[in-house]
């Protein structure tokens, strides 16, 4: 782990300029209220520092969280406690703690700050594929047709064939929507990228390529999250490895509902 | 998507309430509206949203709470006291009305063209051939054919007359426009067109929006956040993602469950 690991949110964000993501205890567990109010622990407190430059890879048995600790650093999900910091140099404090930030916080931290790669695509239907992967520049003000020739040679160099480009990928084979949503993710070259599985339904040449990307956006000084299952990329990637444990006692069942059943 | 520059609402809502002999209607409902920010309020039949949209809309009066209003020029309106006058001053310069049935928000007697250019009279434009021009464009903007300008409402389709409501309703350019199940009672594929003109439209205009829906789709589609309501409270609120991809309140686990995955 990182030095300075005792410190406030506020010194270590104003002494650490690396410092880009800052979780600490994160807990997070599941009421399905509609199941008798079945309790899932998903993560039961996980601290984390991540610097600009690393690409921390999230390791661990299906069911561990990892998934959920990436959609809770993206805003997604609700931690139940602990606090999850991000660099956010236009406020005093220089960073956002999710838990209390608004929506529109959320939001402005996502088109400035944050990048997300989900594992499947889910995108805005009946959009083309450019459009999709140049939106995010034109949401920060880019030129559009800049941001559109950006997005045609990023899409080139993930092997899109350039016939699906002015197509919705709705129909396009896993892999080739993959890589429409990992363009979508890294064009806007956020300062930090949290990548949930990019690389899952890809062929080996495709799985390279995107490898590459991620190393080009660690070197170029982005702090990167993310789950490899291929250990190949994994190694290729990670300048470290974090292991999640499936929490112990991960399911409370309310007896009574079970017996109602 | 964009959002707005600024951190001042253009709507504020604090403990407004509305109630029909004493009970149901909307209650102690806070809310806020942000420039160029697009907030849909869910639920299901008689959870209290659309009483909700027209107690913000000023077309039903409220029980109690405050409502304020930012005017362009950044003056704040008490709008429960306002006066009558500049009440529909603001509705016909300010804001915009989308009924769910677009029989609602035209005028069947006159042309497509007129019900476009009847807003704009309505705030002093005079000239003619202007505003013949500004239907044309509207029309076009809409993705009506402007040819089609002299034709009766009841001669377009059910979509065609909802892209029609629409366009009388922006083209007096407001900052704000409340809708009421915009897209409910058009066939699926008529219903996805008007979507993507509706998101296309309030990302270009950066134009604020409160929309009432009981479509969980049209909100993800459609929505920065959302108000989730149930016998007239607001259960839950927040990111709309966030709110669906992790929902906390019962009712709403429900609401996300029930809908079928793309």
């Amino acid at each position: 782990m990182n030095a300075n690991t005792g410190l406030s949110n506020e010194l270590a964000f104003a002494q650490r300029d690396a410092l880009m993501l800052r979780a600490r205890e994160i807990e997070k567990t599941f009421t399905l209220h509609s199941q008798g109010g079945v309790r899932i622990a998903a993560l039961a407190g996980v601290s984390l520092d991540v610097e600009r430059g690393e690409c921390v890879v999230l390791s661990g048995a299906s069911g561990a969280g990892k998934s959920t600790l990436l959609r809770c650093m993206y805003g997604n999900y609700l931690t139940t406690s602990g606090t999850i910091a991000i660099r956010d140099d236009s406020v005093a404090a220089r960073h956002v703690t999710l838990s209390h930030a608004t929506p529109h916080e959320v939001i402005r931290l996502r088109r400035t700050t944050m990048g997300y790669v989900s594992q499947f695509l889910r995108a805005i239907p009946r959009v083309a594929s450019i459009d999709l992967v140049s939106e995010p520049l034109i949401s920060r003000g880019v030129d559009e047709d800049e941001a559109r020739s950006r997005a045609a040679s990023l899409l080139e160099s993930l092997n899109v064939p350039r016939r699906l480009w002015g197509l919705a990928p709705a129909t396009f084979s896993g892999g080739e929507q993959q890589r429409v949503n990992i363009a979508r993710g890294l064009i806007a070259e956020h300062p930090l990228l949290l990548l949930d599985e990019p690389t899952a339904s890809l062929d080996a040449e495709n799985r390279q390529v995107v490898a590459n990307l991620v190393v080009a956006a660690r070197e170029r000084g982005a702090a990167i999250v993310g789950i490899f299952h291929d250990e190949d990329t994994r190694d290729r990637v990670a300048t470290r490895v974090i292991r999640l444990e499936t929490p112990v006692a991960q399911t409370t069942t309310n007896m009574e509902y079970l017996q109602a059943c | 998507m964009m959002m707005a520059s600024s951190n001042t609402p253009l709507l504020r809502a604090r403990g407004l309430s509305k109630l029909y002999n004493g009970r149901g209607g909307c209650i102690g409902v806070d809310l806020d509206v942000y420039p160029g920010e697009v907030l849909c309020i869910v639920g299901e039949s008689g959870s209290g949203k659309s009483t909700l949209l027209n107690a913000l809309a000023l077309r039903s009066p409220v029980n109690s709470g405050s409502l304020d209003y930012r005017t362009s020029e950044g003056e704040v309106l008490n709008l429960l006291t306002l006066s009558e006058q500049r009440r529909r001053l603001l509705s016909r310069t300010d804001w915009g009305f989308v009924h769910q049935n677009a029989r609602d928000g035209l005028r069947s007697g006159v042309s497509a063209g007129a019900n476009i250019g009847e807003p704009l009279m309505a705030v002093g434009a005079r000239h003619y051939g202007r505003l013949r021009d500004a239907a044309s464009d509207w029309m076009t903007r809409v993705e009506l054919d402007p040819k089609r300008i002299d034709e009766l409402p009841g001669a377009f389709s059910g979509g065609m007359q909802q892209r029609l409501q629409i366009a009388r309703n922006l083209v007096t350019q407001p900052r704000l426009v409340f809708m009421d199940e915009p897209t409910a009672g058009l066939d699926v594929s008529v219903q996805a067109r008007l979507l993507d003109l509706l998101r296309s439209l309030t990302s270009k205009l950066h134009l604020a929006a409160v929309i009432v829906t009981h479509d969980i789709g049209v909100a993800r589609l459609l929505a920065h956040r959302l108000m989730v309501m149930k016998d007239g409270r607001v259960v839950e609120s927040g990111l709309t993602d966030q709110v669906l991809d992790d929902p906390q309140h019962p009712y709403t686990q429900t609401l996300v469950a029930s809908v079928l995955p793309a």
